[in-house]
C-alpha cells in the first residue's frame, strides 16, 4: 500500500480532516506533512540486516526521500545481503562505529531483543533519531531507562507497533470508541502456529546467534515476539492499562529440537481496573485457529485481524404474518411426545458478520518476518518523516512502552507463578488513544 | 362434452365468498400485528401476504363446499 492508498483508505473511513485531532500520530500521512519534507532526504543507517531488517529494506526502497547510507551486522552473510540493495552504503560490524558516523541521521534497529535497549540508549545518546523493533527492551528497568532517556534528550523514538498505522485497526478502534459494540467486556487474543520457530543454521556455533528467539538469554519468547503487538490492542480498545497479570507457560512440544528454554505454550490473563479481562494464548504446535484479536462488547464483537463486525443484537424477526406462520410451523413440527432438551451446546454463532471497510487486507500471522499491508510501511514512513522534521509522533511511544512492560510482566508472572502488578516506579504518563 | 356454465349469479356468489376470506385474512394480519407487536403499516405492506392467505382460505372453503356437495348428492341418491 502506498501513501495515496493509505490516505484513500483513511478518507474512505471518514477520517479526512479530523485525522490530526483523533490520530495525532498519523500526522506524517497528511498532505501538509508531506509538503513539509519538500525534497529533503533522510540519511538512514540500519543496525541488524537479518530477515526483519531486509523486510524494512523492501519498504525503504519504495520511499523517494530515503538514503540508506550505512549498514551494520556482525553476521557477514546478512550484511552482504543488504549491501546488494545499497552498494554505496558504508558497512559496519560494530553498531557503535555506525553511531559515530556523522552522516547518519536516523537508525533502524532490527536486532535480537536483548540488544534493543542498549542500542537504543546508545543511539539516542549519539543524537540519532531511532526506530527500534518491538519489544522496546529486555527488562522492565531497561524499558524505563529508554523511555526516560528519550524524554530527557527530546529525540525521536518509534517502536515497531505497526497496528497503530493499519487502517483497519484505526477504523475498528474508532467504532469501538463510538460504542458500536457497546461496553467492552472482554479482549481475546491468540496466536497459533505449527512450526518449530527455528531458522536454518549454517554451522552449530551460530545456533544461538541465528535462533536467538529460542533462548531466554536473548529473548522473552512468545510474549515479546508475538503478544506485544496484541496487548497494545487491548489498551487501545479499553482506553486504559491493565492492573494485574497472571499466566502460565510451558515448553510442551518442541523439546527435542534443540536446547531452547523459552515456552512454546503460553496463556496469560490481564485484568483492567474495571474488571474486564484481556487474554493472550499462544501455542506453536497447532495452527488451526491462526491469529485472532477480538474485542468483545455487550452489543457485538469486532475481529481486528479480519476487520469483521459481528452483532449480538437479535436479527429482525420479519413481519407479524411471518412470525405467525413460523409459530404455526414450529407448532406443527414440534415433537409433542418428548420434552425439549434441558441443555444444548452453545456453539458459536454462524452469523457471517459485516466487513468494517472494503478491500481489507488480512494478515495470517504465520510469517515470522512480517506481512504486507500490516501498517509496517506506514510506520516506517512516519519514522522517515520524524527523522527529517525532528518531530516525535504523539502518544505512540507510551503505547509501545506499556505493551513492552506488560509483555515482560506476563513473562515474569509465568516464571514466578504469581499474579503481578506493574510497580509504580515503572509508570509513565499515559493518555489513552480515545477516538470518539 | 358438456359445457360448464358459470352464471353471473354464481360469479357474484364466489366473489362474495372470496371477499369474506379477504376480510378474514386481514383480521389475521391485524391479530399478528398485535400479537407480535410489529408496526401498523404492515396492514398495507403485507397486502400481498393477505391476498395469498385469502386465496388459500378460499381454496379451503371450496374444498369443504365440494365435499359437502358430494356428501349431499350421495344422501339424495339414497
Amino acid at each position: 500500500m502506498n501513501r495515496k492508498e493509505f490516505l484513500s483508505d483513511c478518507s474512505r473511513m471518514g477520517f479526512a480532516g479530523i485525522a490530526l485531532s483523533l490520530f495525532p500520530w498519523l500526522e506524517s500521512c497528511t498532505e501538509k506533512a508531506q509538503q513539509e519534507l519538500s525534497g529533503e532526504r533522510a540519511r538512514i543507517g540500519i543496525i541488524g540486516t537479518g530477515s526483519r531488517g531486509l523486510f524494512h529494506v523492501q519498504h525503504l526502497l519504495q520511499m523517494p526521500n530515503v538514503d540508506v547510507v550505512a549498514l551494520c551486522d556482525n553476521y557477514r552473510p546478512h550484511l552482504e545481503d543488504a549491501a546488494q540493495y545499497y552498494p554505496d552504503a558504508k558497512l559496519y560490524d560494530d553498531y557503535r562505529r555506525l553511531l559515530d558516523d556523522k552522516n547518519v541521521q536516523g537508525v533502524i534497529i532490527t536486532t535480537p531483543l536483548y540488544l534493543h535497549g542498549r542500542m537504543t540508549l546508545d543511539a539516542l545518546s549519539a543524537g540519532k533519531r531511532v526506530f527500534c523493533e518491538k519489544s522496546m527492551a529486555f527488562t522492565l528497568d531497561e524499558a524505563l531507562e529508554v523511555y526516560n532517556r528519550r524524554k530527557e534528550l527530546g529525540g525521536v523514538l518509534l517502536i515497531g507497533q505497526q497496528r497503530l498505522f493499519d487502517p483497519k485497526y484505526i477504523k475498528a478502534m474508532q467504532m469501538i470508541h463510538q460504542g458500536v459494540i457497546g461496553d467492552v467486556v472482554g479482549v481475546r487474543n491468540y496466536w497459533y502456529r505449527n512450526n518449530n520457530w527455528r531458522r536454518e543454521v549454517p554451522s552449530p556455533e551460530l545456533e544461538r546467534h541465528i535462533n536467538w528467539r529460542l533462548y531466554s538469554e536473548y529473548s522473552r519468547g512468545l510474549m515479546t515476539e508475538l503478544a506485544c503487538h496484541q496487548l497494545q490492542n487491548g489498551s487501545w480498545a479499553m482506553g486504559m492499562l491493565p492492573e494485574q497479570v497472571m499466566g502460565s507457560g510451558h515448553l510442551v512440544h518442541w523439546t527435542n529440537e534443540d536446547e531452547r528454554d523459552v515456552y512454546d505454550t503460553v496463556s496469560a490473563i490481564f485484568t483492567y481496573p474495571n474488571g474486564v479481562n484481556m487474554t493472550f494464548e499462544s501455542i506453536i504446535s497447532n495452527k488451526h485457529y491462526g491469529m485472532g484479536e477480538q474485542i468483545l462488547g455487550t452489543k457485538g464483537t469486532i475481529d481486528l485481524v479480519t476487520a469483521m463486525h459481528y452483532t449480538d443484537e437479535p436479527a429482525p424477526k420479519g413481519s407479524g404474518m411471518d412470525q405467525l406462520i413460523a409459530q404455526i410451523e414450529s407448532g406443527i413440527m414440534s415433537n409433542s411426545v418428548f420434552a425439549g432438551t434441558s441443555w444444548a451446546a452453545e456453539t458459536a454463532t454462524l452469523a457471517p458478520g459485516i466487513p468494517i471497510m472494503p478491500n481489507v487486507k488480512v494478515v495470517s500471522g504465520e510469517s515470522s518476518v512480517g506481512a504486507e499491508a500490516d501498517g509496517s510501511k506506514e510506520l516506517l514512513e512516519a519514522f522517515i518523516h520524524a527523522v527529517i522534521t525532528g518531530k516525535q509522533p504523539e502518544k505512540v511511544l507510551e503505547e509501545s512502552y506499556y505493551a513492552t512492560q506488560f509483555a515482560l510482566l506476563a513473562d515474569m508472572a509465568m516464571h514466578e507463578n504469581k499474579i503481578l502488578r506493574l510497580d509504580d516506579k515503572y509508570k509513565v504518563p499515559y493518555q489513552p488513544l480515545k477516538m470518539r | 362434452m358438456k359445457d360448464i356454465v358459470f352464471t353471473k349469479a354464481a360469479q357474484k356468489r364466489e366473489f362474495y365468498i372470496w371477499l369474506v376470506c379477504f376480510v378474514v385474512a386481514n383480521i389475521i394480519n391485524v391479530i399478528s400485528i398485535i400479537k407480535f407487536q410489529t408496526p401498523w403499516y404492515e396492514i398495507f405492506t403485507q397486502i400481498g401476504y393477505v391476498v395469498v392467505t385469502s386465496l388459500l382460505l378460499y381454496g379451503l372453503v371450496l374444498v369443504v363446499r365440494l365435499a359437502w356437495r358430494i356428501f349431499r348428492g350421495l344422501l339424495a341418491k339414497r
